[in-house]
């Protein structure tokens, strides 16, 4: 692998280049030109494709995209390369089994494949969101008490001692400690001390990420998101996260997130760039795992028909060429306290399962509103266990998941985005209040007799 | 080549992103007599006008509309200084965009910051990470009718409502219509740190700046 020491030279000895023209004479042009060439395309009919060979040309083009393009360096203006050694060292070396978290609560997150019978792990939380200090602790109780629930990735803080968080102030230490505090204690609470946690989502700069790097907030078993900025390009910021991380000795993931309309333009450049991003993501924060977070220009949610499609790609092509431990982001449009965000946890979570991916999430109204509680998230579990153990093959996948679509894609641009948290929970015993409880019962009988999964 | 034909093929090169095309058809219609106001709203305002249809749903992407907008500047400097000279130049409404301070992610800024030139307003795009002194500091000095404010962080949004309060503490608040937006922010936040307009996402956000600017016009 390169060492992280060679990646810093990098950003300051690499090909100087203006940013926009890295933007679009590099990503979008190398982007539409290998989509051309490779032929690859969307079919809205075909949101979990059966085609390998199609996954195998959205994995070259990426590997050509990665060895073309290298990642731009924003506070250095400088292109940081790999060649095909460095970046097939990477794929070489990922792990395929990690261990993460403790005890009786540890688990092993693997590299699924396609078609994958063993059950996937699950990841738990409204990643992304400013959740209240207030409601922090049962909110994350709410999920960690969730037993199939195997790990945690819950929100940061905006507000912590009734203070307003700014990014790069001391109080963005403060908040991502008091995150890392709550968290733990949440999890002595729900008596699961050892689960894992992909946490510090309140060190929006590396201020709170270096000051949580301690047994007392974040263990060696527990990983941080270190972002790749759109498209393929990270900052110092982000590569002092890994630096951070690299010593420290927990385990760094890269969040892949390209925005479908954006630089690397349709769906099929996207999955191109999704490839691209895994393989440089690896190759320059030496990342153990990897999330896979299309979005969407309008919508943003993973439950988007083009974004599933990427993610059934992008999860796909990797599983057969570069098995990295993937996780896919479930973000839904609506928000808990909705009907509606159930048939998009559905859809999100048997494309992910299916396809490579372990499901993470459900960040409910995209993380935009603290409307979410652990109950969805039972709901993603109970799925993403039914699809596996009724061995649903990619067609059979895709049938279910175009149906569901049907139910809430001419939705997604004004969603019901549900309750906050207080709402639907009673906060002190820390349980579904009856009318979010049968909504939830109500819901699973529909989906169970509209997929035929049987929970 | 007729002047509805020039119009059109005005419209296409700004579509396809073909400035030098695009420069070459503005001198042709210089050289043909025409109006230059006209040559302008019914060729390149018309070009950019499909640029923003075709990407509200995905048939084109932030590339193309990239290429445009470079496009339609490039014959805006040909057609732009003869409407001057003839006393017809189009009087735009200014805009002043960033990505607020303490935030380095600017695609959607830079969509909506496209969309709203594509629209026919002179956008001031001070990239990502921008102090709020700074935006206002450039809303005077080029007598801006808009601050527009976007993050992707919540940690960046009480940024904006600083923003709000330097304007006010300034005794300037009134001279700009303040808008906020990005992937956190909500219509509510919005509305209650006292922004004149939010947009969900770029559409919206020209929408709304319209509709607040005729509300402004009408008072």
């Amino acid at each position: 692998m390169t060492s992280i020491w060679e990646v810093i030279d990098r950003t300051e000895t690499g090909t100087y280049m203006e940013e926009a023209d890295f933007d679009l004479k590099i990503v979008a042009k190398s982007c539409r030109e290998l989509v051309k060439e490779y032929d690859i395309r969307y079919d809205p009919k075909q949101i979990i494709t059966s085609d390998d060979s199609l996954a195998d040309d959205v994995f070259e083009a990426g590997l050509r995209l990665a060895l073309d393009s290298g990642i731009y360096c924003i506070d250095t203006k400088r292109v940081v390369k790999f060649d095909e050694y460095e970046l097939k060292e990477g794929i070489i070396s990922a792990p395929r089994r990690l261990l993460i978290g403790q005890n009786k609560d540890s688990r092993i997150l693997y590299a699924r494949g396609i078609e994958d019978e063993r059950a996937p792990i699950i990841c738990g939380g409204q990643a992304g969101a400013a959740i209240p200090e207030e409601w922090y602790l049962p909110m994350a109780i709410s999920y960690m008490k969730e037993p199939l629930i195997d790990m945690i990735n819950n929100g940061g803080l905006a507000v912590v001692e009734g203070r307003k968080v700014r990014t790069k102030t001391p109080l963005e230490i403060q908040a991502t400690r008091r995150e890392l505090s709550m968290l733990r204690e949440a999890a002595r609470r729900a008596g699961r001390p050892g689960i894992s946690f992909i946490a510090a989502e309140s060190s929006v700069s590396a201020m709170g990420d270096l000051a949580i790097a301690s047994d007392r907030y974040m263990r060696r078993t527990d990983s941080h998101l270190v972002a790749l900025l759109n498209e393929l390009k990270t900052d110092f910021d982000r590569i002092s996260k890994v630096v951070n991380f690299y010593e420290y000795g927990a385990h760094n993931v890269t969040l892949v997130d390209p925005i479908i309309g954006g630089y690397a333009g349709g769906p099929e450049g996207v999955a191109v760039c999704f490839v691209a991003s895994f393989l440089l993501g690896r190759a320059m924060y030496g990342s153990d795992f990897h999330v896979c977070h299309p979005i969407h220009f309008r919508y943003m949610s993973t439950s988007a028909p083009e974004c599933m499609w990427n993610l059934n790609i992008v999860g796909q092509a990797m599983a057969r060429n570069a098995p990295f431990i993937i996780m896919g982001d479930v973000w839904t449009s609506a928000g808990a306290g909705s009907e509606m965000v159930f048939y998009e946890t559905a859809a999100n979570t048997i494309t992910n399962v299916v396809t490579g991916s372990h499901p993470l999430g459900v960040s409910a109204t995209n993380g935009k509103y603290p409307h979410a509680t652990g109950l969805e998230t039972r709901f993603m579990a109970e799925v993403a266990h039914a699809a596996v153990r009724q061995r649903l093959t990619r067609k059979s996948a895709n049938a279910i998941v175009v149906e569901l679509v049907k139910r809430y894609a001419d939705r997604q641009g004004k969603p019901d985005v549900g309750k906050p948290f207080p709402e639907l929970y009673d906060t002190a015993k820390v349980i579904p209040k009856p009318e979010w409880n049968a909504t939830y019962l109500k819901m699973k009988k529909e989906i169970a007799e509209i997929t035929g999964l049987r929970f | 080549m007729s002047e509805a034909q020039l119009f059109e093929e005005l419209a296409h090169a700004v579509y396809t992103g073909d400035d030098s095309k695009a420069v070459e058809l503005s001198k042709k219609a210089l050289d043909a007599g025409i109006e230059p106001l006209k040559a302008i709203n019914e060729g390149l305002m018309k070009g950019m006008s499909r640029v923003g249809d075709d990407f509200s749903q995905l048939k084109i992407y932030l590339p193309e509309v990239m290429l445009a907008a470079e496009a339609m500047k490039a014959a805006l400097a040909v057609l732009e200084p003869e409407a001057l000279k003839r006393g017809k130049a189009t009087v735009k409404s200014k805009v002043v965009i960033a990505t607020i301070t303490g935030d380095i992610h600017d695609i959607g800024k830079n969509i909506v910051a496209m969309l709203m030139r594509a629209n026919g307003f002179e956008v001031y795009d001070l990239g990502r990470d921008v102090p709020i002194d700074e935006l206002i500091k450039k809303a005077e000095e080029v007598k801006a009718d808009f601050i527009c404010a976007s993050t992707l962080l919540s940690t960046s949004m009480p940024y904006m409502e600083d923003l709000i309060a330097l304007l006010k503490e300034r005794g300037i608040r009134e001279k700009y219509i303040v808008m906020v937006g990005g992937g956190p922010v909500t219509r509510e936040w919005a509305a209650a740190i006292g922004a004149d307009g939010y947009g969900d996402d770029g559409d919206e956000a020209v929408k709304v700046a319209k509709e607040l600017l005729q509300r402004r016009g009408a008072q």
